[in-house]
């Protein structure tokens, strides 16, 4: 019995430091620097269907605005890296570095007005999918 | 292989014998409607009101692998024959063979089309195959991306030799007019589902967008009947008449011969008994410009009735005159009996972007409620051509919004309805067909319109119920569309005008799914000037139209009246928790989108949310709903881990029901979800 409350009270204390632990988009998560690197390879590979203003076009959907965060609200960071990562841009999918994936993620992070902070983004999805996507703070 | 199927059908014919309701012990849903009149209906009812929320995944199937990429745009309707279910999937779009009850993968049949493939307007997985057997053998036939009829051995997936040329038609080659500029890279393609009538088999064709066509003399639709034994053309149709047909001076100055596009790019359905197929031709090149193309244009917009034998044409009706809108005819034909006034009538109803059911006597061609010509507004767009008037049905009323008011505008408090109604100064509105406008700089910049190029209702169609004789149809009731026009950048199109803004960069609209599928080259390619950084149709992120954002109605076509009708799909989240709606009682507002189609079992009309959403209610996910056919209530739904984006379908094998659903869309690759209820 004793054992077994032991072993409890630590899942408990792993839980509760598993959700101090929880990062959000909301954080301060990418740099401004990175940012404006990826502004740079989206208007290279994706601003052609998803717009200049990442507003979306007959092609594609917007990449700002309230639409967009709610699609992805309850994933994981990750899984929006993945996404990029493996399928766009679509006429020629896994033709970007996973530099340049994370640097036009944290455009798109600043392009949905969530802050910058001092650390870049990381370019391991492992690492990205423990940043929870939520589309409130 | 051949051993599983063996085996399987072994225990079909074992449950047959031995089930005690041998009657309904296998139900098949034969045809990419469930049949060849359009309907989406099978009497079944094992799966009912009181037992829809307790549906268990009865199998899945990710088509991630059958192509080289993943595929976000699995829209197909599956078949089941027998207990075996084909469907195509996947960038490839190749046929896959599952077994009906497990989900085992029992053969794929796929085609590298290499440079076709990857030039092919229509790419990824397509809408279905069809199913032809004479009860010796049993074929499935499909269309692949590169526009190939290819007719399979239904049991082993093989290629049949006798038919066409080792197995396949070139649709490409086998036509009456010569593909421009050459048969790889030529324009037209199909990406629908066949549609098998005894022993033949039709195909249709489509485009890409026309919204920024390169040139108004692009290769011109057909449609055409094979023999589904030999691949043999017994006809082929002429949407855009040639010189000495019916309808070739409905084209001024001999424009018919300058002008392409007009296929007929959604399902065909048929009646045999009548000796009818039924065909909904799209619009001329280009969708929204159409001074190339002076006159009405026959058989542009029209659904047209030709005869099965010959191709010839019986009756047609022009929905639209000189189109301008990218209206299309967008839906399967629905070919329902039914009683008005105490006369029964062998009725076709076409349900339609616009937001109007046509009904007709499908024998005669004659409108069941008489349709007006309307005189409608004309445009000032330089060198186009206008139509006075357009037909408008008196009955059933429209059951989508068909036009653009302030009434239509975002009500949820008065500071959003002013900020919508100082948006909408800057552009042009009003009543359906109310012509696009050259954009100008300061306004207007475009006619805004709902319905146009989105529907309404879209290419999934709508469905009926034979026994109650009632239509029940998705709408999207908030698709907006800017119908501004522009001179083409230098290089780009030989029309004088296509679909843009002033003063933003034009942006080519290719096709959804072009430079897609699994033959497109992994190669860069040049970037041209980014577009799209035009004006926003939102307010404060908020749709600027109003709810329902997206509708289902059932009307009854006995008396021509709309019986009810629900917002389908939950309210957005960005909707919900927006920040300008917190606290303010919402009712459910349905969901904007375009590629929703409705299943009917005896008593339920069952569609799938388009988007997801996380709710109190339900962790992030999508739902697929039952409705209840009388009044439309909602009496059961089901979590799906992603948007419903193909049809959903029925059956029954051994004497259980399964409901198959396509689902794909934003992180979510492309999957077949097949349902059923627990055991015991």
């Amino acid at each position: 019995m004793a054992s077994m409350r032991r072993a409890l009270l630590v899942i408990m204390l792993v839980a509760t430091s598993a959700q101090a632990q929880t990062t959000f988009i909301w954080d301060g998560i990418y740099t401004e620097a990175q940012a404006t690197r990826g502004s740079e390879d989206f208007a290279a590979h994706c601003a052609r269907c998803h717009g200049a203003d990442l507003g979306g076009t007959g092609e594609a959907p917007a990449l700002s605005g309230p639409k967009f965060l709610s699609d992805f609200d309850g994933l994981s960071l990750g899984d929006l890296f993945d996404r990029i990562r493996t399928t766009m841009p679509q006429d020629n999918p896994g033709s970007l570095t996973r530099d340049q994936v994370a640097d036009i993620l944290a455009y798109l992070l600043k392009a949905n007005a969530l802050p910058a902070g001092t650390k870049e983004l990381d370019r391991r999805s492992e690492y990205l999918k423990a940043i929870a996507f939520t589309a409130a703070r | 292989m051949r051993q599983t199927l063996a085996l399987g059908a072994a225990l079909a014919v074992l449950a047959g014998i031995c089930g005690a309701g041998a009657q309904t012990a296998n139900v098949d849903w034969t045809g990419y409607t469930g049949d060849i009149t359009g309907s989406r209906y099978k009497p079944l009812d094992q799966i009912n009101a009181s037992n829809f929320s307790k549906l268990e995944v009865a199998w899945r199937f990710k088509t991630d692998n059958i192509g080289n990429r993943p595929e976000y745009k699995l829209e197909g309707t599956p078949l089941e024959v027998g207990g075996v279910v084909y469907a195509t999937a996947g960038s490839r779009r190749a046929v896959i063979a599952l077994d009906a009850a497990t989900g085992e993968l029992l053969w794929v049949h796929g085609e590298k089309e290499g440079a076709r493939g990857a030039a092919a307007p229509r790419q990824l997985s397509g809408r279905g195959p069809a199913y032809w057997s004479d009860g010796k053998e049993a074929r499935i036939l499909y269309v692949t991306p590169g526009y190939r009829l290819v007719a399979l051995d239904a049991r082993t997936g093989q290629r049949i030799p006798s038919f066409g040329t080792n197995g396949a038609v070139d649709l490409k080659a086998d036509t009456d007019q010569t593909i421009k500029p050459d048969l790889t890279s030529g324009e037209i393609g199909w990406q629908s589902a066949p549609t098998v009538v005894g022993d033949k088999v039709l195909v249709g064709s489509a485009f890409r967008e026309g919204f920024t066509p390169t040139t108004a003399d692009n290769n011109k639709g057909s449609a055409r009947a094979y023999d589904v034994r030999t691949g043999r053309k017994i006809w082929e149709f002429h949407p855009i008449p040639r010189k000495g047909e019916f309808g070739y001076d409905t084209w001024l100055n001999g424009s018919a011969e300058r002008t392409g596009n007009t296929g007929v790019w959604t399902e065909m359905t048929a009646d045999p008994e009548a000796g009818l197929v039924y065909l909904p031709v799209e619009s001329p090149t280009s969708d929204f410009y159409g001074g190339t193309r002076p006159g009405n244009n026959l058989y542009g917009n029209s659904l047209v009735a030709v005869d099965i034998e010959t191709g010839k044409v019986k009756w047609f009706y022009q929905f639209i005159h000189h189109e301008i809108w990218d209206y299309d005819m967008s839906s399967p034909p629905l070919l329902m009996d039914i009683t008005v006034g105490g006369k029964p009538i062998k009725a076709v109803a076409e349900p339609s972007k616009m937001g109007m059911l046509y009904v007709f006597d499908r024998i005669t061609g004659k409108p069941v409620w008489p349709i007006v010509e309307k005189k409608v507004a004309k445009g000032d767009v330089p060198g186009e051509w206008y139509a006075p008037t357009q037909p408008i049905p008196t009955k059933p009323a429209p059951y989508a919004r068909t036009g653009v008011s302030e009434n239509e505008l975002i009500d949820f408090t008065p500071e959003l309805h002013q900020k919508a109604m100082a948006l909408v100064k800057d552009y042009k509105i009003g009543p359906i067909y109310t012509p696009p406008v050259v954009s100008k700089p300061g306004g207007p910049y475009a006619t805004l319109s709902l319905g146009a190029a989105s529907g309404g209702t879209n290419w999934p169609g709508g469905s009926f119920n034979p026994q109650n004789h009632t239509v029940y149809t998705y709408a999207c009731n908030s698709c907006l569309l800017a119908m501004g026009l522009v001179p083409p950048p230098s290089g780009m199109s030989d029309l004088p005008y296509v679909i843009g803004q002033a003063g933003q960069p034009v942006v080519m609209i290719n096709a959804a799914g072009a430079d897609q599928g699994a033959d497109a080259p992994l190669v860069r390619r040049p970037i041209p000037a980014a577009g799209g950084g035009g004006r926003r149709l939102s307010v404060d992120g908020l749709p600027l139209i109003k709810p329902p954002y997206g509708t289902i109605s059932a009307i009854n076509l006995d008396t021509g009246m709309i019986e009810w009708q629900v917002a389908h799909g939950e309210t957005p989240d960005y909707v919900r928790n927006h920040a300008a709606l917190k606290g303010k009682p919402l009712a459910r507002t349905g969901q904007t989108g375009f590629s929703i189609g409705t299943l009917l079992t005896k008593d339920l009309v069952i569609a799938g949310d388009a988007e997801v959403t996380t709710t109190p209610e339900h962790p992030r996910g999508a739902m697929l709903r039952a409705y209840d056919q009388k009044s439309g209530k909602e009496v059961g739904s089901v979590l799906m881990p992603a948007g419903q984006s193909g049809s959903p379908m029925t059956y029954m094998v051994n004497g259980k029901q399964y409901i198959i659903v396509a689902v794909s869309g934003g992180n979510y690759s492309g999957e077949y979800i097949c349902y059923t209820l627990p055991n015991g």
